[in-house]
């Protein structure tokens, strides 16, 4: 059960989803095997909520990033292999070599695929086995830089077992008794064993990917506070799923929780917001963020408020979906919850002076709650005004550049509130009330 | 020139439903024939502009709703005549001649469903001129129409058949050549006349059922728009309003709450201009109007954020189209409900007063705004004394708003965006809650 996000958070930041397309799950979801795939997803569902954790869990994905492992196998073989040694052997030796010896023969009389499985099951192994210690010899012993070394030392030592040095000298399979033996040590003496480095090269597979895409995206790692330090901050930060996003700066502390933004519809206010959502909830899981210098607080929840659904046709009850879901995080904030808010043009399914007075009250009473993190954007910019004699309101705003009649958006935060008063610009630019006024000036 | 209107007003005022459900036209679709249902919505497609005209259809179906006379014919009769007439190929035209040895087998063993097609047919356009032969119109014009189309040789020649009796193939053969062939047309416009009938009778039903009013529709000289007890058709136990529309009053300058009523209303009186420019019965108890070029309405404005288009810039271009026609000498009825709600507080005050004010100029037109801007009411007041402030009221009852959705004249500053939140408790759940760390208890 994730705790730190609700599904209506996880569908405005487009987090998690396999099958979604630009969702950050398959943006870092480059793993060969089906057992780092189930990492990690259970990564993205519960992220973690202890700094010492997030920063362990950070160290090993930014030693991977930094080095130039390659996972050695494909999915296809390697679930071949994971088959095979998942399916069981038998008790005894002799009990194995009858089964094969029964397997052999209806091989011969029924054209019965069996034997044929577990010949190449085996051989397939033999391979993979070769592959794993070449792949886990290349690793330094002495590193003492690597935090997954341990698990590395573990891997090495099955992989040098005595046992299996005959299999990967040889791996002669010529004589049924041979196969038999082979068969028996790698599905019942050495089962625990061969379980243990598959969990490893799972694990090993998710690291160098996650590694591979921030190496890839430029993306860094983030360190984790103490919740009580209640600070956030990181430089150019952006979105991870925009190729050529534009970076911004933001800090945020006990003295500066609230993050008032304006700007034009198309200014980037939605983006920037997500961008934060995203960096924070991949900084809970220990992942690398796109941005640079990221210290943060751990947090007990993320909050958003972006697409509210809504049904436009009843102006009221996109309001109230508005209203609800304001009432619920309220219940959150208010329960002594460290949070981090993003609210995205609150009340926008009602009358401007309704949604003024609303996002004005709203802001000022969640803007006492210092423990938490909020960011609000708004387009009534009179809000703004009347709030600006709080010392705990950081003003921010995306701005417009006119260009003759086309609008720029630089996309970079400045301080302050947007004045882009583009609603008569815009009516004046149309020449609406000329157009009107034409005919009293010229009649017919 | 026709009455003129576009999408964004057909499904604003849903004129034509999706699906078909709770729209106006199914409102009033209550035709026999399918034939019937074509010609309604051609008129809902193609509103007239013509005050004679529209009087002229209206007086046709408020005299069959006076009068409730049932459509004389059985629906099924059309069905099989316009199957019938479907087929226009030569080759299939029976012939004078004798019956061959073969079509005689032919018709002994199963009868030729070609032919049972032609003699259907045939036999239901002989019921129906006997029926309406023996009718007697009040309608002048409609008996006069109907007396001008049975004196028509090929309709006229099909009297001197027997009803409900077997008709030879002779016979059949005889007949088919001047009606499905060389008086095709003389069928044709019997059967419009009568699919044209069908919907006056239909209507006039509806009317009568309903309690609709009949407009009446003046030259577009000078502008008039008089409605006593309207409402909207789909609401129940809908509340009616009176309003009267001069040139000295043609902005109506409208506030309210969200829930008082002020889209319905709005969308009452779309619906009532609209319906009465085609000559139909309208939700009042009596509507009088001058003829207007166009109606549009922006009451259901979607943004299409996808598109990059913002909600206010829909807007925007919404009015520029209204602009553009006003600016061409057209007289108009033009609804705005809740204008640029999605600019900051300044800019949708300011676009209000500078739009409203352009608008106000134009003496021959109907606006309908909407707005919770008041303060641009109080600055209009001063600028236009063509402007008529009305308000829907909302009374509270506790904190529980009651709504009365009866039109007062004034300006209300009426919202309770506020209540909702009030009501749901969320800021004094956040004043009692506890923070961990607050301004005064800053470590």
């Amino acid at each position: 059960m994730n705790t730190f996000a609700d599904k209506q958070t996880l569908e405005d930041l487009n987090l998690t989803g396999k099958y979604k397309p630009g969702s950050i799950f398959s943006l870092f979801n480059k793993v060969h095997t089906r057992g780092a795939e189930i990492l990690l997803e259970d990564m993205f569902h519960t992220p973690l909520l202890n700094a010492d954790e997030i920063n362990r869990r950070s160290s090993v994905f930014l030693y991977f990033s930094r080095s130039a492992y390659v996972f050695p196998f494909h999915g296809q073989a390697f679930s071949l292999v994971e088959d095979y040694l998942g399916s069981g052997g038998q008790g005894s030796f002799l009990g194995t070599l009858l089964y094969l010896a029964r397997r052999r023969v209806m091989l011969a009389v029924t054209k019965d695929e069996g034997f044929s499985k577990l010949r190449e099951g085996i051989q397939a192994s033999i391979l993979f086995l070769r592959t794993c210690r070449t792949f886990i010899d290349g690793f330094d012993v002495k590193d003492q830089g690597n935090p997954f070394l341990s698990e590395i030392l573990d891997a090495r030592s099955i992989l040098h077992d005595r046992r299996l040095a005959g299999i990967l000298r040889d791996g002669n399979l010529n004589s049924l008794a041979k196969l038999a033996s082979v068969h028996h040590l790698l599905t019942y003496t050495m089962q625990k064993e061969m379980e243990q480095l598959l969990t490893t090269l799972h694990q090993l597979d998710l690291f160098i990917a996650v590694g591979k895409v921030a190496a890839h995206r430029g993306f860094s790692f983030a360190q984790a506070m103490p919740e009580q330090e209640y600070i956030f901050h990181a430089a150019n930060l952006r979105h991870p799923s925009l190729e050529k996003a534009v970076g911004n700066a933001i800090t945020t502390d006990r003295y500066r929780n609230v993050i008032f933004l304006t700007g034009a519809n198309m200014a980037g206010k939605s983006t920037f917001m997500k961008s934060f959502g995203i960096a924070l909830y991949l900084g809970h899981m220990g992942f690398p963020v796109a941005a640079n210098d990221m210290v943060f607080s751990v947090r007990e929840g993320l909050y958003s408020s972006i697409n509210v659904p809504d049904d436009l046709s009843m102006g009221y009850s996109h309001f109230y979906a508005e209203v609800q879901r304001v009432k619920l995080i309220a219940d959150e904030v208010a329960s002594s919850r460290s949070l981090v808010v993003i609210f995205d043009e609150l009340f926008k399914g009602t009358n401007v002076k309704d949604a003024y007075e609303a996002t004005l009250s709203v802001t000022a009473a969640f803007a006492e709650y210092r423990n938490c993190v909020f960011i609000i954007s708004t387009h009534i910019v009179e809000v703004g005004e009347t709030l600006r004699d709080n010392d705990n309101l950081q003003f921010t705003f995306l701005p417009t550049i006119m260009e003759g009649k086309t609008a720029k958006y630089p996309y970079l935060l400045q301080e302050g509130i947007s004045n882009d008063r583009h609603g008569m610009m815009i009516i004046e630019q149309e020449g609406i009330l000329e157009m009107i006024a034409r005919l009293k000036h010229h009649p017919n | 020139m026709r009455f003129t209107t576009d999408q964004q007003t057909l499904d604003d005022l849903r004129l034509f439903g999706k699906g078909g459900d709770g729209s106006i036209y199914q409102l009033f679709n209550r035709t026999s024939t399918r034939g019937g249902a074509a010609i309604l919505e051609e008129w809902f497609r193609y509103p007239l502009s013509d005050e004679d005209q529209i009087n002229e259809r209206s007086g046709i179906i408020r005299h069959f709703a006076r009068s409730g006379q049932p459509f004389p014919f059985r629906p099924e009769l059309f069905d099989r005549i316009e199957q019938y007439l479907a087929s226009q190929d030569e080759r299939s035209r029976l012939t004078g001649r004798e019956q061959s040895l073969k079509d005689k087998m032919s018709g002994l063993i199963a009868e030729d469903s070609e032919y049972k097609t032609i003699h259907q047919g045939v036999a239901a356009l002989v019921e129906v001129v006997h029926l309406l032969k023996g009718l007697d119109w009040e309608v002048a014009s409609e008996k006069k129409a109907f007396a001008a189309l049975l004196d028509e040789p090929a309709l006229a020649a099909l009297l001197s058949l027997p009803v409900k009796a077997k008709l030879t193939y002779e016979q059949v053969a005889a007949h088919d050549g001047l009606l499905r062939f060389r008086h095709r047309d003389s069928v044709r416009r019997l059967l419009q006349h009568i699919y044209q009938l069908d919907v006056y009778i239909s209507v006039a039903a509806v009317a009568r059922q309903r309690n609709f009013a009949f407009a009446e529709a003046m030259p577009k000289g000078r502008l008039l728009l008089q409605l006593q007890g309207l409402y909207h058709p789909a609401v129940p136990n809908a509340v009616s309003n009176n309003l009267t529309i001069t040139p000295e009053s043609n902005v109506i300058f409208l506030t309210g709450a969200n829930m008082a009523g002020k889209s319905t209303f709005m969308k009452s009186l779309g619906i009532a201009l609209f319906l009465a420019h085609m000559g139909m019965p309208v939700p009042a108890s009596s509507m009088v109007f001058s003829v207007r070029d166009a109606i549009y309405t922006t009451i259901n404005l979607s943004d299409n954020l996808n598109a990059g288009a913002s909600h206010f810039y829909a807007e925007v271009l919404r009015v520029k189209k209204v602009a553009r026609e006003l600016s061409q000498g057209k007289s108009l009825f033009v609804i705005f409900d809740e204008l640029f709600r999605g600019t900051n507080v300044k800019d949708a005050y300011e676009a209000t007063v500078a739009l409203t004010s352009a608008f106000a100029g134009h003496r021959d037109s109907i606006f309908v705004i909407s707005t919770h801007i008041i303060e641009a009411g109080d600055v209009l007041k001063e600028r236009h004394d063509n402007i008529y402030f009305t308000y829907l009221p909302t009374r509270m009852q506790g904190t529980k708003p009651v709504y009365t959705y009866t039109l007062e004249k004034g300006i209300t500053a009426d919202r309770h965006g506020m209540i909702i939140i009030n009501n749901e408790g969320i800021l004094e759940k956040l004043k009692n809650g506890k923070p961990k760390i607050t301004k005064n208890r800053l470590v």
